[in-house]
């Protein structure tokens, strides 16, 4: 039967037409695009990978900003407590220090009122003195107005001054 | 609307075809006695060979083609419509024998014919010619695109093109060949583009197409028979030796070589059955088109106006069907055959069993 026989020419140029067809595309074209696909699958491989990894980084940066944004706040609090305790030992220092002062200056104070006090006490036993004393000579002077024997003293006194001097 | 305009205009002109094929086969077949519709000679014309390529609506019109001969006298080339219309040229001419009938034979000196060395470009290996071009420039156009838009996925026929590759290559041929993929694969992806270009190609009736050319068991011979070459070319000693010495008990090889015999039947059965698949099914896909076709012709001549028209309807339906399974079949067989002989090449290429390394 006609259809069941291969003819002879046909079978010769499909040989040859095979063979170009096999030359051209084996030489430039199927290395090429297997490669190229291959490259691409690559290159689709390796960004899911990377999208994966960077999605991790994402969802642990996230966890670390959070653990620093604590640590920062922690710290903000020990700051806060540090500045509070600082500057109540600054008040209580300054207290400490002005209390101090107070005393200094009241403790001067009394010494220059003693001073003042043991002056005036000094004058005022001075005039009180002069003031006896005057009141006395003026006691004295009624008494021993006509009297010799008060003269007398008197001279004694005069003399003693003349022999002093 | 804009699909819907252009699916109206192809519905039209397919329509108007269809009058026109109709009325040009009634005026062909009208100076036919009724009934006289040769079935059998219309569908092995449509099948085999031919020399020029005939052209819609026309039966004497044919594009021609080259014609190429080792007579006895030595090489004759001249062009088909020398000889297409039933004239000698040169001493030859169209037979109308039964022995070669349709081929071109030399009239000798006692009026015998003799059947030359025949390379000519027929319808067949024309259509060869151009469905190799046509997966050149498929496959060079993927390249291009590789080549301009680097990583890209390619976009349209490219990227289908490229889904197709893949499914062959990277699904198909590098599981099965593991190592050895990159050797074998331009052998099994070209026959695959190409028997894949070819088998469609048969589906257009118009110039391009219309060359029956996976039904024809010339081609698939060749193909075959490539894949025949490669596999016993590559068979390893333990491919050898599985044939000739198989692991089977001692009588099925010994006195009488049993198994030996089975295993070279074999050799020859595998890239058989791979011809005859592919040719079979191409061949009577596009039988099954031309009877449900010729249908219309028998019932047109035999029966009323009314048969002839439902019968007109009928067939078209069947053939469009028959069509859309021949492209679902052409995908199919293009890729069976591949399948096949990555099949028998990777076995071919086996290394000892591990039951033997022990």
């Amino acid at each position: 039967m006609e259809l069941l026989t291969p003819e002879f020419g046909l079978v010769f140029w499909m040989f040859v037409a095979f063979a170009c067809l096999y030359f051209i595309l084996a030489k430039w074209v199927w290395p090429f695009i297997i490669k190229s696909m291959e490259e691409r699958a690559d290159l689709i491989d390796k960004g899911v990978a990377y999208a994966q990894e960077a999605k991790s980084h994402l969802d642990n940066a996230k966890a670390e900003a959070d653990k620093l944004l604590a640590e920062a706040r922690n710290e903000q609090a020990d700051i806060l407590r540090e500045a509070a305790k600082m500057r109540n030992e600054l008040i209580e220092k300054a207290r400490g220090d002005a209390a101090e002062e107070a005393k200094k200056v009241s403790q001067a104070a009394q010494v220059s009122l003693e001073q003042a006090r043991k002056e005036a006490e000094k004058q005022l036993r001075t005039e009180v003195g002069d003031l006896a004393l005057r009141i006395a000579e003026k006691v004295i002077r009624k008494n021993i107005a006509n009297d010799d024997a008060q003269r007398a003293l008197v001279d004694q006194y005069l003399s003693e001054v003349e022999t002093k001097n | 609307m804009k699909s819907k305009i252009i699916t109206a205009v192809v519905a039209l002109v397919i329509v108007v075809l269809m009058g026109m094929g109709y009325q040009s086969a009634a005026h062909h077949h009208g100076h036919e006695p009724a009934g006289e519709v040769n079935v059998k000679d219309l569908i092995f014309d449509h099948l085999g060979d031919a020399y020029g390529w005939e052209v819609p609506f026309n039966h004497s019109v044919r594009i021609p083609l080259p014609i190429i001969v080792w007579g006895q006298d030595g090489l004759h080339c001249f062009m088909s419509s020398r000889v297409t219309g039933g004239e000698t040229y040169e001493g030859f001419k169209i037979s109308t024998s039964e022995e070669h009938h349709g081929k071109l034979v030399q009239v000798l000196d006692d009026g015998s014919e003799y059947r030359p060395w025949d390379f000519s470009i027929t319808k067949n290996v024309a259509g060869l010619f151009i469905s190799a071009a046509i997966v050149v420039l498929m496959m060079m156009s993927l390249k291009r695109w590789y080549v301009r838009n680097g990583m890209k996925a390619p976009r349209g026929f490219k990227g289908a093109l490229e889904l197709v590759f893949d499914f062959v290559y990277t699904d198909t041929i590098r599981p099965i060949m593991g190592k050895h993929a990159p050797k074998y694969a331009p052998y099994l992806l070209t026959a695959f583009f190409f028997i894949l270009t070819m088998n469609l190609l048969g589906l257009i009736v118009i110039f391009p197409g219309g060359a029956n050319l996976t039904g024809n068991i010339a081609v698939t011979f060749v193909l075959a028979l490539l894949t025949f070459i490669i596999t016993n070319l590559s068979g390893t000693r333990e491919y050898w030796k599985e044939i000739f010495w198989p692991d089977v008990p001692l009588m099925l090889k010994c006195p009488a070589p049993i198994m030996p015999l089975v295993e070279v039947l074999g050799l020859f059965t595998k890239p058989m059955a791979l011809m005859i698949r592919l040719f079979a099914n191409m061949m009577s896909g596009h039988m099954v088109v031309i009877v449900l076709v010729s249908l219309i012709f028998i019932f047109s001549t035999q029966f009323s106006v009314g048969v002839g028209a439902f019968t007109t309807i009928f067939s078209m339906a069947f053939s469009l069907f028959m069509l859309l399974l021949d492209i679902l079949i052409s995908f199919i067989q293009a890729y069976v055959f591949t399948l096949l002989s990555t099949i028998f090449i990777s076995m071919a290429i086996v290394e000892p069993h591990a039951h033997e390394a022990k």
